[in-house]
């Protein structure tokens, strides 16, 4: 893990100092605004409100305006951390001082990790001018703010991975996109497919379903025990990436 | 133990191609030693496999007695390097980026703005330590590059072509700066430009094509190739008879002025004692001596021959006699 510290720093820096992350934050904050927009319209001429669809269960992971954004602000966030030191060549100093494969690409997710939060941190406002509007289950809203982490962290984790395999950030960004909505859509394969074995897979899988769950304060732990293994084992190809580019 | 750098049979291989091909050489603690060859030879490869960013095909490289495969942490925490492209994190400032580097490095927090001092200093670099890496000039950031591998304080520093791009000033400064570091640190520095070798390293090892192909001081690989000039400038008729009966053999001869130059090959012993007598023989005979010097093949001569035309002549050690 040596190396992690000064890595971490230097990419969230990285990050926050190229005009991408201001768009991308930007495009981030109205995107979630109008949702919450068109939802609270939507609540407000609702003449009864059903019981097990509320506001926050709406926001998070209700319709496909949750999801889009997380299918491709991650592959953006991730696309630069490793393919962007190839190109310029810094991945040479980088790979030549005291530090572990383990430690950069590890600093280089948390640092990924910690700009994928601070984009979701203006959402607690929603949550406040909600809690303004009515009774809120602090509980739904925790276990809802779980399912953004997780599944943001698998997102994260394959860009990241993508990064690694691609030399170029646009390539990158594409690789993931294509990789994160290939896993999204296998995941759908739950409300189109007849009963069988496949369709218990993508149920499994399935991240609209994972977060039908949180939002309503499920917590399961099977789901959790998946998200960890499609956390790590992204993280873990990508050192075995970074490993092998020195027999290239 | 006083091996600084240990380089064994190193080999790597693209496909079938061999950038490197069998090469070992050993550079001593506090040496200063020039890596030498032209274009496509191999240089880069040798380096970056020796300081960890690519693994040999086969062989094995040590710093400071640490296998760079098997033990790369205590290898790399030894080691500055300057990559020949000098990659630099342009959305930095240079103080910043020698603060990010020394804390990769493990230099300790306490020590950490004392040793960018040293090194901004060290690299001429402290009147830009302020500016962004993107705006800097080609030569300024080939010294940032080398601040960075100063930052540490490095027992061993492997510099990969150091001066490329650089004024004549700023060169003369870095080799400078490179000839005080031997003796503390052990230097390990490639190039394709041979001033850059006679003025700086106590040691050449060349390659060419993969292979190792000599390896020596420069006044050695001077000597290697050819044997020693005479030149004479001369007035006066008796001057050619007299060179005809001395040890010494006619090369070349062409009129100066009024005068005349020989170029004379110099006999194999007692050069010191056949030149004296020469002259004093010119002298009593009334020949007018206006000017003898003593040639020393240019290494630019040894390099042009040692990588071109080793071919026909594959075994080109140092020890084989070559001079003969
Ligand atoms: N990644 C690679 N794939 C294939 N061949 C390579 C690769 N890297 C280097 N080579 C080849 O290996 C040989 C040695 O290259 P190297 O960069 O070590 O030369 P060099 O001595 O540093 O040359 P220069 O003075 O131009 O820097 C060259 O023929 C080069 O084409
Ligand atoms: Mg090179």
């Amino acid at each position: 893990m040596r190396g992690f510290w000064p890595i971490f720093k230097r990419e969230l820096f990285a990050f926050f100092v190229t005009p991408l992350a201001y768009v991308l934050i930007l495009a981030f904050v109205f995107w979630q605004g109008l949702h919450f927009y068109l939802l609270v319209r939507s609540f407000a001429q609702a003449t009864e409100a059903s019981i097990d669809q509320g506001p926050v269960q709406a926001f998070f992971g209700g319709d496909v305006f949750y999801y889009l954004p997380l299918i491709l602000i991650c592959p953006a966030i991730t696309m630069r951390l490793f393919a962007e030191e190839r190109r310029a060549g810094t991945i040479e100093t980088l790979l030549t001082t005291p530090v572990g494969t383990a430690g950069v690409v590890l600093a280089k997710f948390c640092a990924a990790m910690v700009a994928y939060i601070a984009m979701w941190a203006p959402t607690v406002l929603y949550i406040v001018v909600m809690r303004k509007a009515g009774d809120l289950d602090y509980r739904v809203v925790a276990t809802s703010y779980l399912g953004v982490f997780g599944i943001g962290a698998q997102y994260i984790a394959i860009g990241t991975m993508m990064s690694a395999v691609a030399r170029s950030q646009l390539v990158a960004l594409i690789l993931s996109t294509v990789l994160i909505l290939g896993f999204f859509l296998l995941g759908l394969g739950e409300f189109v497919l007849d009963e069988g074995a496949t369709r218990e897979l993508c149920a499994y899988v399935s991240v609209w379903s994972q977060m039908g769950e949180l939002s309503k304060g499920i917590v399961d732990l099977r789901r959790i025990t998946l998200d960890a293994t499609l956390v790590a084992l992204p993280l873990y190809t990508t050192t075995r990436l970074v490993d092998a580019w020195r027999w290239g | 133990m006083t091996t600084a750098i240990a380089v064994e049979h190193l080999v790597k291989r693209y496909g079938v191609h061999a950038a490197v091909n069998d090469v070992s050489f050993e550079v001593q603690r506090g040496e200063v030693v020039g890596f030498l060859g032209p274009n496509g030879a191999g240089k880069s490869t040798t380096l970056r496999i020796l300081v960890g960013f690519l693994g040999p095909t086969s062989g094995s490289a040590r710093i400071e007695g640490h296998d760079v495969q098997a033990d790369p942490h205590a290898a790399k925490a030894a080691l500055g390097y300057m990559p020949e492209a000098v990659p630099l994190y342009g959305e930095m400032r240079v103080a910043e980026y020698l603060r990010f580097r020394a804390e990769l490095k493990g230099v300790g927090r306490a020590a950490r703005t004392a040793a960018i001092g040293r090194a901004l200093e060290l690299a001429r670099v402290v009147d830009v330590k302020d500016t962004l890496i993107d705006h800097l000039s080609k030569g300024y950031r080939q010294r940032v590059g080398l601040a960075d591998a100063l930052v540490s304080n490095p027992r061993v520093l492997v510099l990969d072509e150091p001066t490329a791009g650089m004024d004549p000033n700023q060169i003369r400064d870095v080799r400078d700066l490179i000839k005080s570091l031997g003796g503390e640190q052990t230097v390990l520095l490639s190039t394709h430009i041979l001033p850059e070798v006679e003025a700086s390293c106590g040691r050449v090892v060349v390659i060419d094509k993969g292979r190792l192909v000599a390896e020596g001081t420069p006044s050695e690989l001077g000597a290697l190739r050819r044997p020693p000039r005479l030149e004479l400038v001369l007035r006066g008729a008796p001057a050619r008879g007299i060179i005809a009966a001395s040890p010494f053999e006619l090369v070349s001869d062409h009129d100066e002025g009024d005068a005349r130059r020989f170029v004379l090959g110099t006999p194999k012993k007692d050069e010191d004692a056949a030149i004296e007598a020469l002259v004093s023989e010119l002298v009593g005979a009334g020949v007018g001596v206006r000017s003898v010097e003593r040639g020393k093949a240019s290494l630019e001569e040894v390099f042009a021959s040692l990588t071109h035309a080793h071919e026909p002549e594959p075994a080109a050690e140092p020890e084989g006699g070559e001079a003969a």
